[in-house]
């Protein structure tokens, strides 16, 4: 319990450190948070210019689409914010970097999630921004159930998001270059997403929900909270998009050890 | 002028992109993902709405798998090399050199680009068994496609060039340069065919240099631009590319003198 509470302590002293950075560094902060909004904008720009020459796609309309789009970027900033030093972890082990961290008394995925850095969750904050805007457009009725479902997809996703970034991760004690594998499963994430998973072919429709399930991320929570008992001929049953913090907490605990399977077996060759 | 010798600038680059091997595969893979993607969007829209704009589903399919084509081409930066060497102050070295940088750049860019042009072959047979690729609307058109595409080339490499040479007031310049690039992006008809901009937004965006390099030739290819329009789109472009490379080379002595004097 003593244990707990010094790792708190210790995060929070991880986090005051990050706010530091930024009041150090302005100027970086607000070129940064312009280009979140740039990015954001163009990515928003891109549908509003297809949705409204062409109404609707597959039933969603621009406004659905848009809260689909604001959905995953909330649940995938606040990821990015909490676990975004994972990515550098297969650059760590390539420049023998990580090694540090097995010598020192602390879990190394601890280590690796607080390196301090110019780590700020401006990102969060516009999609947070951007999530507002997107429920009114909607007129999303608001209740604790819809509380609920927001939050579980958000924690949910973010678990999703960081337990398939930490199996990729974890593939780089055994895999030197990973780049087109992790390429593909960006692209999967990012630009799959962006639209109803109704569209897609059932391949796609399986990985995209058993397999990497980024549809847990926006569209299952998306269907409950817009009320879409059908997508595109099928039939959804709203309670799946309840499922979200459950099928994060599987992910991350498959990933955490298979992690550790990884670590063990670095330890064991590194000698 | 030395020809030979950006002739060999652009050769080794050429065989230097051959030796990243997974890269190729990522790009290639990347594309095959995305005419996917693309074709099941556009296919579902199409249904739901009926034809747009007068433009055919297969017409926009083109055109938008051609973009990303022509993009391995144009998403070539030689000039983020510039950056690399201002950051690290080698640039003043360069100076020394007898070759012309912004030469040696280009040389480079077309170098990387040639060998993009063969990392075409394969991903075209590849998206050709996800989407059906219209030919060209007509010979002409396949001309003009030809002659826009080198100018929409020109272009894209005196704006990779000026906002690399921005580095020699300012270094933290990666995340604008992205920024650039997003909006290059979206306002040069890459991503949605800028036909498709509503009303007076499509006026606008079409008369902004951005519409060079992408919406122009691929416009031309479908035929969605036809007869004397060709030639008046080219000459726009022509135009564009003039203004481009004049303020290109302008801000590239401004800063130039500034690190001879500066170092001097």
């Amino acid at each position: 319990m003593a244990e707990l509470a010094a790792h708190w302590r210790n995060y929070a002293e991880y986090w005051r450190l990050n706010f530091l950075t930024l009041v150090e560094y302005k100027a970086n902060f607000f070129i940064w948070l312009a280009f979140t909004v740039v990015y954001v904008g163009s990515s928003v720009t891109t549908l509003w210019v297809i949705l409204s020459q062409f109404r609707s796609l597959n039933g969603w309309d621009l406004t659905q689409v848009f809260f689909l789009y604001a959905l995953f970027y909330l649940a995938h900033t606040f990821s990015n914010t909490l676990f975004f030093s994972v990515g550098n972890v297969p650059y760590q082990i390539r420049e023998g970097q990580f090694d540090r961290f097995l010598v020192r008394p602390l879990n190394p995925l601890y280590q690796v999630l607080t390196q301090p850095g110019q780590n700020w969750p401006d990102d969060l904050f516009v999609a947070l921004i951007v999530f507002g805007f997107a429920q009114w457009l909607v007129h999303l009725h608001w209740s604790l159930a819809s509380v609920a479902l927001i939050a579980g997809a958000m924690t949910g996703g973010a678990l999703i998001d960081f337990g398939i970034q930490l199996a990729i991760a974890t593939l780089a004690f055994w895999v030197i270059r990973l780049d087109t594998l992790r390429w593909v499963v960006m692209s999967l994430e990012n630009d799959f997403t962006r639209y109803p998973l109704s569209i897609y072919h059932r391949a796609v429709r399986i990985v995209l929900s058993y397999v990497l399930p980024f549809a847990f991320m926006n569209y299952f929570p998306a269907t409950t909270l817009l009320h879409k008992t059908s997508d595109g001929g099928y039939a959804v049953n709203p309670a799946i998009g309840w499922l979200s913090p459950l099928v994060g907490l599987a992910w991350f605990l498959a990933a955490y050890a298979f992690w550790t399977r990884g670590v063990n077996r670095y330890q064991g060759t590194g000698s | 002028m030395n020809f030979s010798a950006y002739l060999e600038f652009a050769k080794r680059a050429f065989a230097r992109e051959g030796t990243y091997r997974t890269e190729v595969f990522t790009s290639i893979g990347s594309i095959v993902l995305r005419v996917y993607l693309l074709m099941v969007v556009w296919t579902a829209l199409y249904r739901d709405n009926g034809m747009q704009r007068g433009v055919p589903l297969h017409a926009t399919l083109t055109y938008l798998t051609l973009a990303l084509l022509i993009g391995l081409i144009y998403n070539v930066n030689g000039a983020y090399l510039v950056r690399e060497r201002i950051r690290e102050g080698e640039i003043a070295i360069d100076f020394m050199r007898p070759i012309s940088i912004p030469l040696y750049v280009f040389s480079d860019t077309l170098g990387q680009s040639a060998f993009a042009f063969f990392e075409i072959v394969p991903a075209l047979a590849l998206s050709l068994f996800i989407v059906h690729i219209d030919p060209a609307a007509s010979p002409l058109a396949l001309v003009g496609f030809a002659a826009s595409l080198a100018f929409g080339f020109i272009i894209n490499f005196f704006l990779d060039m000026i906002m690399a040479t921005i580095t020699f007031w300012t270094m933290e310049i990666y995340g604008i340069q992205l920024m650039a690039q997003f909006i290059t992006t979206l306002l040069s008809g890459a991503l949605v065919p800028l036909y498709f901009f509503p009303g007076i937004w499509e006026k606008i965006v079409v008369a902004l240099p951005f519409a060079a390099i992408y919406n122009a030739p691929l416009s031309i290819y479908i035929g969605r631009v036809q007869g004397p329009d060709i030639l008046r789109t080219i000459a726009g472009q022509a135009v564009w590319a003039l203004l481009f490379m004049a303020f290109s080379t302008v801000l590239w002595r401004i800063g130039e003198r500034r690190v001879v004097i500066q170092g001097g």
